[in-house]
């Protein structure tokens, strides 16, 4: 496979910091070759482990995870019956619970769980940061950090799906989707903290505001709270699980959140770029992908080629 | 005819022989239940409505003024069959037959009644124009709130001890009711509170009409008058009083001064009297109450939000709303939109829903591109 200039540039980039020899350069190399051109071909043709190929989260981001999203559903669930409460459904909810003196403190109290799991990542996220550099291996297009990249991406992902081109887009580790899920995510925590405390705490957000703000500023936290609550919960009813669960391809569900590890199809498919450091990183890896090739015969295109390149080497050598 | 009207006065002499002798909790010494026991004893008033006369002796018999005689409240009568009653019982008179305990006095309402008629609400009992949509006593206390449970006697463990030095077993009982019962309800919930205020507060009606009397007389009216009741449903304490909780401001919370509740209650004041817990001198102790950290700047928070149900009424709050929903609408359609679309990308390159030994790559795709067999 003849990588394009921004794959090979990943590549270049990767087996430099991973300082790999000659010899697993060039099998890497050969590896790349002898993938076919068409990438739906490869990503059609592996077998995947559905519980996980290749390593993508760490327990901490899974852990986050967790925390985040059990809070995040049983907030939801003692919120907005608050809420919502003159509507028919409400009612026998809240009364699950044992009514809203009940509700509101088990609330807060999972509140308190949640801002802990969001003081842990950014800490987590920091430290992450922080250890890459200092190890000369931080790449920021490997990160959730938006990039121009990823308005491309998304344009040629539309065309791919509505037909007009036959290969999905070379994306990285995070595609842009999963960055917008994230920023989304992100800003509705921080939207959910500031507003709650404003619920919690009106005397002291009274105190740091401006007079003249300080009363707007509630009557907006007090819309903010359960719009933001309602959209994100739509938003990850709708959307996240669609895409984690019930998408053609990822159905029944992608056990990376448990297991850490994503599936080799689903990363060669969405993550192609991150699949080449994959193959930089992991021995087994590129061992699996040429016995795949050399059994299902599409590995036809490198042959002749590597043949050629081994007698050039054998040649020169004397 | 006349012997019709010997037959009438036979009943009647006969039914009053027969109920004769029916033991009343209260002692019947003025005679007023001689006409006032008959169920249908009532009149038509002369703009129509039905008025009954009728006491209940065994519900007046457990009420807090059981034993205060009839004569002590409706002192305008004087003779028996009584003349056409003008203007009823008033709360501020004094009672003859029964002592304060504590100073020996006449028992009355009257210091409660002053304050009263000193207040917002305070009106003649006989009211007049606007005045009549102000309550009097009777509009917040009626007889039943304050009744004994007559069917849960006093626990035997507690006045067994009584009746040692008491002796009558009789006073125990009431002396113990009377007093369990002040401090079991000691005042009305939040959400007692608040329905009782909304009953005229929220009234759409009462407050229109009160507002054109007060415009044609040239009379002031709070800011939050027009809406004060739904503003509160609306406001932060309001919703969770609503909704049950118990230690959440009721409208008395903070329109009362704290000192003595029971007696401010009824010394409600418009907010610009500068004797009024909510006049803006005096809102931030009275925000201090429960938010004890509470400053002048808290103070000025607005616990009556304008309501959103009209555009002018609160611009900020309108539009906020309205941006707000359709940024959620919009995001949901664009992010469902999104996963139908790529739905059928992927469904064009021969993925479904199929489960397979862990791939769901087995569909043959309409690119043409296939799994190799």
């Amino acid at each position: 496979m003849n990588l394009s200039a921004e794959a090979r540039k990943v590549l270049e980039s990767s087996m430099r910091m991973n300082k790999v020899s000659d010899a697993e350069r060039a099998e890497i190399e050969r590896v790349v070759e002898s993938m076919p051109d068409d990438r739906v071909l490869l990503y059609k043709n592996v077998v995947s482990n559905p519980i996980g190929d290749l390593p993508r989260y760490d327990i901490h981001i899974r852990l986050q995870h967790m925390l985040t999203f059990v809070t995040f559903l049983t907030l939801a669930f003692t919120g907005l019956p608050i809420a919502f409460l003159d509507h028919f459904w409400a009612t026998p909810l809240n009364n699950l619970v044992g009514g809203v003196d009940v509700s509101r403190i088990i609330h807060r109290t999972l509140a308190s769980v949640m801002v802990f799991s969001m003081i842990y990542h950014i800490i987590y996220l920091f430290w992450l940061v922080l250890r890459d550099i200092m190890r000369g291996r931080f790449v920021l297009q490997r990160t959730l950090i938006p990039t121009l990249k990823d308005v491309r991406d998304f344009k040629l992902d539309m065309l791919y799906h509505a037909g007009k081109r036959d290969q999905r887009p070379e994306m990285d580790k995070f595609m842009y989707k999963q960055k917008i899920h994230y920023f989304a995510a992100a800003f509705g925590n921080l939207v959910m903290v500031v507003s709650g405390s404003s619920f919690l705490f009106p005397e002291f957000w009274a105190t740091i505001l401006p007079v003249g703000y300080a009363s707007y500023f509630q009557e907006m936290m007090r819309l903010s709270h359960p719009h933001e609550a309602l959209l994100a919960l739509l938003v990850i009813a709708f959307w996240h699980w669609y895409n984690v669960h019930l998408a053609p391809g990822r159905f029944p569900m992608q056990w990376t959140f448990l297991t850490g590890k994503i599936t080799r199809e689903h990363q060669i498919e969405e993550h192609f770029l991150e699949y080449l450091r994959n193959l930089v990183e992991i021995k087994s890896e590129r061992e699996y992908l040429l016995d795949m090739e050399d059994a299902r015969e599409l590995s036809g295109v490198y042959e002749d080629k590597f043949i050629d390149e081994k007698m050039a080497v054998n040649k020169s050598e004397p | 005819m006349e012997y019709r009207k010997l037959k009438i006065y036979l009943q009647i002499l006969v039914l009053m022989s027969v109920s004769h002798g029916a033991a009343y909790a209260f002692e019947d010494d003025e005679g007023c239940l001689l006409c006032h026991k008959y169920p249908k004893m009532g009149r038509i008033t002369e703009e129509g409505a039905r008025r009954s006369y009728y006491v209940m002796p065994h519900v007046f018999g457990s009420t807090v003024h059981r034993n205060v005689p009839c004569k002590d409240c409706h002192s305008y009568i004087k003779e028996l069959p009584h003349r056409e009653v003008k203007n009823g019982v008033t709360c501020d008179s004094e009672c003859h037959s029964i002592k304060n305990p504590a100073t020996g006095k006449n028992f009355s309402h009257k210091s409660i009644y002053e304050k009263y008629e000193k207040s917002a609400h305070g009106r003649e009992k006989i009211a007049k124009g606007h005045d009549q949509d102000k309550p009097y006593c009777v509009t917040c206390h009626t007889n039943p709130i304050y009744n004994p449970k007559e069917d849960q006697g006093p626990p035997p463990r507690i006045t067994q001890r009584c009746v040692i030095c008491h002796e009558d077993e009789k006073f125990v009982t009431n002396w113990y009711k009377h007093t369990s019962r002040r401090i079991n309800e000691v005042k009305r919930s939040p959400k007692e509170v608040m329905e009782l205020c909304t009953s005229c507060h929220g009234d759409k009606r009462l407050i229109e009409r009160h507002m054109k009397a007060a415009e044609k007389e040239g009379r002031e009216l709070g800011d939050k008058y027009a809406f004060a009741a739904e503003s509160y449903q609306q406001s932060f304490h309001g919703k969770v009083v609503k909704y049950g909780f118990t230690k959440a401001a009721s409208c008395l919370d903070c329109h009362a001064d704290n000192d003595n509740y029971y007696m401010n209650v009824h010394d409600i004041r418009p907010s610009r009297d500068p004797a009024s817990s909510v006049h803006k001198d005096n809102v931030t102790k009275t925000c201090q109450r429960c938010h004890t950290r509470a400053d002048e700047k808290y103070a000025q928070l607005d616990p009556h939000p304008t309501p959103v149900t009209e555009e002018e009424n609160n611009n900020f709050r309108y539009y906020s709303n309205l941006i707000y929903g359709w940024i959620g609408d919009v995001v949901l359609v664009l992010l469902i939109g999104l996963a139908a679309f790529e739905t059928i990308g992927r469904r064009r390159d021969g993925v479904g829903w199929h489960l397979r030994k862990g791939s769901t790559w087995w569909r043959k795709s309409k690119r043409g591109r296939d799994r190799v067999k």
